[in-house]
């Protein structure tokens, strides 16, 4: 059994994980990164394709929340995490629920000022910015519906950086964070899975890790650390401290924006390489409007999910384009790490109020996509009615059932809240886990509710606050 | 894959390619064996199961044997059905296949 000895420990390369190791080993301390995933060249394959799946998501995409209906979600499992799956849009945490939640969980140095410095440098560090020139016939098309319809809409900045030709490059975690912890000393070990945490008191002195090697050995390994930051996401940082025989408060918890899509047909081609990038705010924090991968494969899966014959529209795939609702919920699941099996039980709960609240995302998604010039629309729901005009869609009120709905998830939060609301909360207001003096969590997790937007660039600001408060405490 | 995945994957497969057909198959193969292992240990007790059913049907003459457009027909009914493992597990074959054809399909492939 191979044994190594580091100053700080990072369980996970994602955002929060690469962000915590490039600040800490800037800072000058020794840091090992383990990721349970393989290096991947971030050039290599295709964004959102089927390789990239195979290549880059855990479970190979196919992973799901368990409960009425169940709720498929997506993550990466490689060196960058979901940051090399995800779309790459940026959207600062909104200044309200930074005080909301500030004030419900008793959060330090939350306020809004004091996140934007934090996002102010993230954005600094990883070039935010908005694509240039007119948007593709995708997003346009969104735009073109809400100036319509009167609503409001954004186009969304990306951590992406565009040369003089207009060719974005995304700014993937492997990309920047995680060569910048590299330059200043970090290790990266990648396909290593941390099997526990090794306890002694109030403290953690390591992990016990499994190692697989190129060839197809494995070797056990054990990393000693004087801190250990967990960074495995919402759903395998509170797998792993349970493994590790901490529970109070952990894995509780979890919010996700269950989301619910059509497929609509256009009558002109559209882009399928890319994610649009405007969003309709019009309804938000509760409902948001935006595009999703549209690659012939997603096309198609999406034209199935209504069960009726779908042949005919797969053939004009090129100007289908697939579009989504996702809701903030009430509802709530958990993470529970199971003895003797290496994946957490993950369940989500609905409410009433969530399914009536897909319905009307649903329904306003259809009204917007008509707007833009639409001409057919494939909801995702069992039976759902294929729509051409406006009078016909007042039928999805009734078909958004637990029965029929199709539901998916790519942003997952809260299983580690983070305050000084003890009973509330996992860890404290920095992400020091409640009775351990030195294990954090510094990843979505600790977001105490979802956001209604994409939670990357609040996993950023968070994580490069945590990491600040951590160095000020040394 | 176990048998009955087997033949419901192909069954669910439009193209007669024979490499595109092998290459859907090993993908969902894989996707199935990457599963997490609580929803695998699902899956598998419901494909054994449907299995088992599926073969009676065809002992007692109410599902005709080597017609991949019959069980289709079956998985369209399960699809809607009100037992909601059932209607889960068709959609689970149905995505990954229609996924892996049509991302797996020749550029310009039909």
């Amino acid at each position: 059994m191979a044994d190594l000895a580091t100053d700080v420990l990072v369980v996970g390369s994602g955002a929060g994980g690469a962000i915590t190791a490039a600040a800490l080993a800037a800072a000058g301390r020794t840091v090992t990164v383990l990721e349970e995933g393989p290096w991947v060249d971030a050039d290599a394959l295709d964004p959102f394709s089927l390789d990239e799946m195979v290549a880059k998501y855990r479970h190979h995409g196919l992973a799901a929340a368990l409960g009425t209906p169940a709720i498929a979600y997506a993550e990466g499992r490689c060196v960058g995490g979901s940051t090399e799956i995800n779309s790459g849009l940026y959207h600062r945490l909104p200044d309200h629920l930074a005080d909301e939640w500030r004030s419900t969980y008793a959060i330090e140095e939350f306020s809004p000022e004091a996140l934007g410095r934090y996002a102010d440098r993230v954005e600094h560090d990883l070039s935010v910015a908005s694509l240039p020139g007119a948007p593709p016939p995708s997003s346009a098309a969104l735009e073109r519906g809400a100036t319509k319809l009167g609503w409001r809409n954004v186009e969304f900045a990306r951590v992406f950086s565009y040369d003089r030709q207009g060719r974005g490059t995304k700014q993937t975690m492997s990309r920047t964070m995680l060569p910048k912890a590299t330059a200043a000393g970090a290790t990266i070990i990648p396909d290593c899975r941390v099997l526990r945490l090794v306890r002694h008191g109030d403290r953690i002195v390591g992990a016990r890790c499994r190692r697989t090697h190129p060839g197809g050995g494995v070797e056990r390994l054990v990393v000693r650390a004087d801190h250990v930051f967990v960074c495995g996401g919402a759903i395998h940082s509170p797998a792993l401290l349970q493994r590790s025989g901490i529970r109070r408060n952990i894995g509780n918890g979890l919010k996700m924006h269950p989301t619910i899509k059509i497929a609509a047909r256009f009558p002109h081609p559209v882009d399928h390489g890319d994610v649009p990038t405007h969003r309709i705010t019009e309804f938000s924090p509760f409902v948001a409007i935006g595009g999703s991968a549209s690659r012939k494969g997603h096309v198609a899966m999406a034209l199935a999910d209504t069960g009726a014959p779908f042949g005919e529209a797969l053939a004009d795939w090129e100007n289908i384009s697939v579009y989504y609702a996702a809701i903030r919920s009430d509802g709530s699941g958990r993470v529970a790490a199971l003895r003797g099996v290496r994946s957490p039980l993950v369940t989500y709960s609905l409410t009433e109020a969530d399914l009536s609240r897909l319905a009307r995302g649903l329904v306003h998604l259809g009204e917007l996509l008509l707007a833009a010039g639409a001409t057919e629309l494939h909801p995702s729901v069992m039976g759902g009615t294929v729509v051409h005009r406006l009078d016909e869609m007042g039928a999805w009120w009734d078909q958004v059932t637990r029965a029929r709905a199709n539901l998916m998830t790519v942003h997952l939060t809260s299983t580690v809240r983070m305050g000084e609301n003890r009973a509330r909360t996992g860890a404290d207001s920095f992400g020091r886990v409640w009775g351990y003096r030195n294990l954090r969590v510094n990843d979505g997790a600790l977001i105490p509710d979802a956001p209604g937007v994409n939670p990357q660039a609040a996993i950023m600001a968070i994580a490069t606050r945590n990491c600040d408060h951590f160095l000020a405490e040394q | 894959m176990l048998w009955f995945e087997r033949e419901v994957v192909g069954a669910l497969i439009e193209s007669p390619d024979q490499p595109l057909r092998s290459a859907v198959e090993s993908f969902v193969d894989g996707s199935l064996r990457d599963m997490p292992e609580h929803l695998r240990a699902g899956v598998a007790a419901e494909s054994v199961l449907l299995g088992t059913y599926t073969a009676a049907l065809r002992r007692a003459g109410r599902l005709p044997r080597g017609d991949p457009r019959a069980l289709v027909a079956r998985l369209e009914g399960w699809e809607t059905s009100p037992i909601g493992v059932l209607r889960s597990y068709v959609r689970l074959m149905k995505s990954l296949v229609v996924f892996a054809e049509n991302e797996l399909a020749p550029a310009g492939a039909a």
